[in-house]
């Protein structure tokens, strides 16, 4: 067995890498409105006419982006957008929802815009629902969120964790792309968490009504995002996620067939149900089931303490393999075997 | 009486409803209540609506911030979709817009002037001569000054009087310029009505 002490490219920092890759695309997300805003400065040319507060933000923009821009107004163009829709040095990427929700509010197939969805979704069929756990910016104030609920729990305020039926997101997902249709506009990003926070913090930063006020222009999107924190919070954990994600119930439909994904060594495992505790969607990774909720987020593999997981190239999970033999149970079965053998 | 009521609304509901086809086509396009426009480039209102993602790209890179967003107050249909006030906040015509616009809710355009005058229609100036300057008799001129198609889309005459002519592209820099108070100059939008007749 291959520990982690020492070994930097072991798996268990899959899920430190994780956190990286979230932090990252949320601070681009905070950092990208103020790089317009001092886009804007630059471009009116008015750097004395700014307010205290506003010239702040264009030197701290300056001395940030002018080891890499010569022309910001120009060049700083190249990263644009959000998660819902990017664009990344002249590269398009959008998700597959998006792509989804136009073609069924627009009963056409725009094909520059589809082909923006490609890669998203190549990755999604190879590694299934990670957008969830690698990228999301709302899963990084989701999981943010769950672990308040355990600080809540140790204060003695019980956060709820009532569970439902996860095939619930496939109706909002169903109903959610019908009423696209009807009304013939994309409504799904009105409820679609990470196009709600990618957009809402452009609002609060860029956009404060006329009055350029830096966070001052949230809109309904941040009203309704608060409530599903709040939903996680004291109804389920994780509840918006696992129960009503449109865009998770389609990562999960894309990702049913994935390529990669997590099992479990059964000859490894000591049944100690670490990894459904920690498992974000409430899953059984302890009973081999992943199911095309997993999202390879990699927590399970981060709590093992004796390293039972591995990534397997395969389209299907194992079926279970009963109980873990490093555990009690796969003893006292190996024990029952031994005194009945002579017998036989 | 409550059948009499009742008789009386599905009355009026169904005269509303005959009325409707015969309203203005802005009328029919426009359930928001505020005169707006859409960036430039933008499809016909029905087509901009199914076809716009909402995901706030044209207003990260407009330089003169005069995209703003609906809210939900403006009708679900339209919610977190572009526009431009021009009074608050005028186009400048840079078409950065529809460069970054991967829905196609916004179509690229050349920034050259053959392709803006030809492919651009936000909407048309329209000069209300009872509260123009110039037509009052002081002589003023300043909406034709903030044009960036002088002589193309608007043109002066005596007095400064500005008539504006068949080729403005709506972009709003007059009505965001007049010093009249309210503007004598407006933007009428007609969402890209005219380029589908």
């Amino acid at each position: 067995m291959m520990t982690a002490k020492g070994n930097f490219f072991h798996i268990r920092h899959l899920n430190k890498l994780r956190w990286v890759v979230l932090s990252i695309v949320f601070l681009m997300l905070l950092l990208l409105p103020f790089i317009y805003l001092y886009q804007t400065y630059v471009a009116a040319h008015a750097y004395d006419l700014l307010p205290a507060s506003e010239k702040q933000i264009y030197n701290v923009m300056e001395k940030l982006t002018s080891p890499f821009v010569s022309d910001p107004e120009n060049q700083l163009d190249q990263i644009k957008g959000n998660t819902w829709s990017g664009t990344l040095f002249g590269l398009k990427l959008s998700d597959p929802l998006a792509v989804v929700s136009q073609a069924a509010a627009s009963q056409k197939f725009y094909w520059p815009f589809i082909l923006t969805g490609l890669i998203p979704l190549i990755f999604t069929l190879i590694l299934g629902r990670f957008y969830c756990g690698w990228i999301c910016p709302a899963t990084f104030l989701y999981e943010l969120n769950s672990n308040l609920a355990v600080l809540l729990n140790k204060m003695g305020i019980h956060s709820g964790n009532r569970r439902f039926d996860r095939r619930f997101k496939y109706l909002v997902l169903a109903v959610g792309v019908t009423l696209s249709a009807v009304a013939g506009a994309v409504l799904t990003a009105a409820i679609y968490p990470p196009a709600i926070v990618g957009r809402e913090i452009y609002y609060g930063i860029a956009q404060g009504g006329y009055s350029h006020v830096v966070l001052g222009g949230f809109g309904a999107g941040a009203v309704f995002f608060f409530t599903t924190l709040l939903f996680d919070l004291f109804v389920s954990r994780r509840g918006f996620c696992r129960y009503l994600c449109p865009g998770g119930a389609l990562y999960s439909l894309l990702g049913r067939y994935r390529v990669l994904r997590i099992q479990r060594v059964v000859e490894e495992c000591n049944d100690c149900a670490k990894c459904n505790a920690v498992c974000e969607f409430g899953l059984d990774p302890l009973r081999d089931s992943f199911g095309q909720e997993c999202n390879n987020c990699t927590a399970c593999i981060a709590i093992c303490p004796t390293d039972a997981f591995e990534f397997k190239f395969s389209v299907k999970d194992k079926v279970f393999q009963g109980p873990g033999h490093l555990g009690r149970s796969y003893r006292r079965g190996q024990e029952a075997r031994l005194m009945s053998e002579p017998d036989e | 009486m409550k059948r009499r009521q009742f008789l009386a609304d599905l009355i009026y509901g169904a005269t509303v409803a005959l009325t409707l086809p015969v309203q203005s086509v802005e009328a029919r396009v426009n359930t928001t209540g505020i005169r707006y426009l859409r960036p430039p480039g933008a499809l016909p209102e029905d087509q901009f609506k199914s076809q716009c993602i909402r995901c706030g790209q044209c207003g990260e890179i407009c330089p003169n911030r005069c995209i703003t967003y609906f809210g939900i107050a403006n009708g679900m249909d339209v919610l977190d979709t572009p526009f431009i006030i021009p009074r608050e906040q005028a186009c400048i015509l840079c078409m950065k817009c529809g460069d970054v616009c991967p829905s196609g809710a916004i179509q690229p355009i050349k920034r050259t002037f053959k392709e803006i005058v030809g492919k651009v229609r936000m909407g048309m100036a329209r000069v209300d001569e009872n509260l123009c300057l110039s037509y009052q008799g002081k002589t003023c001129g300043v909406c034709y000054r903030a044009c960036q198609l002088q002589d193309v889309a608007i043109k002066v005459g005596m007095l400064e009087q500005p008539r504006v002519l068949e080729s403005c592209v709506g972009c709003g820099l007059c009505e965001r310029s007049c010093i009249q108070m309210p503007q004598a100059i407006r933007i009428i939008p007609d969402y890209g009505q005219q380029k589908e007749a």
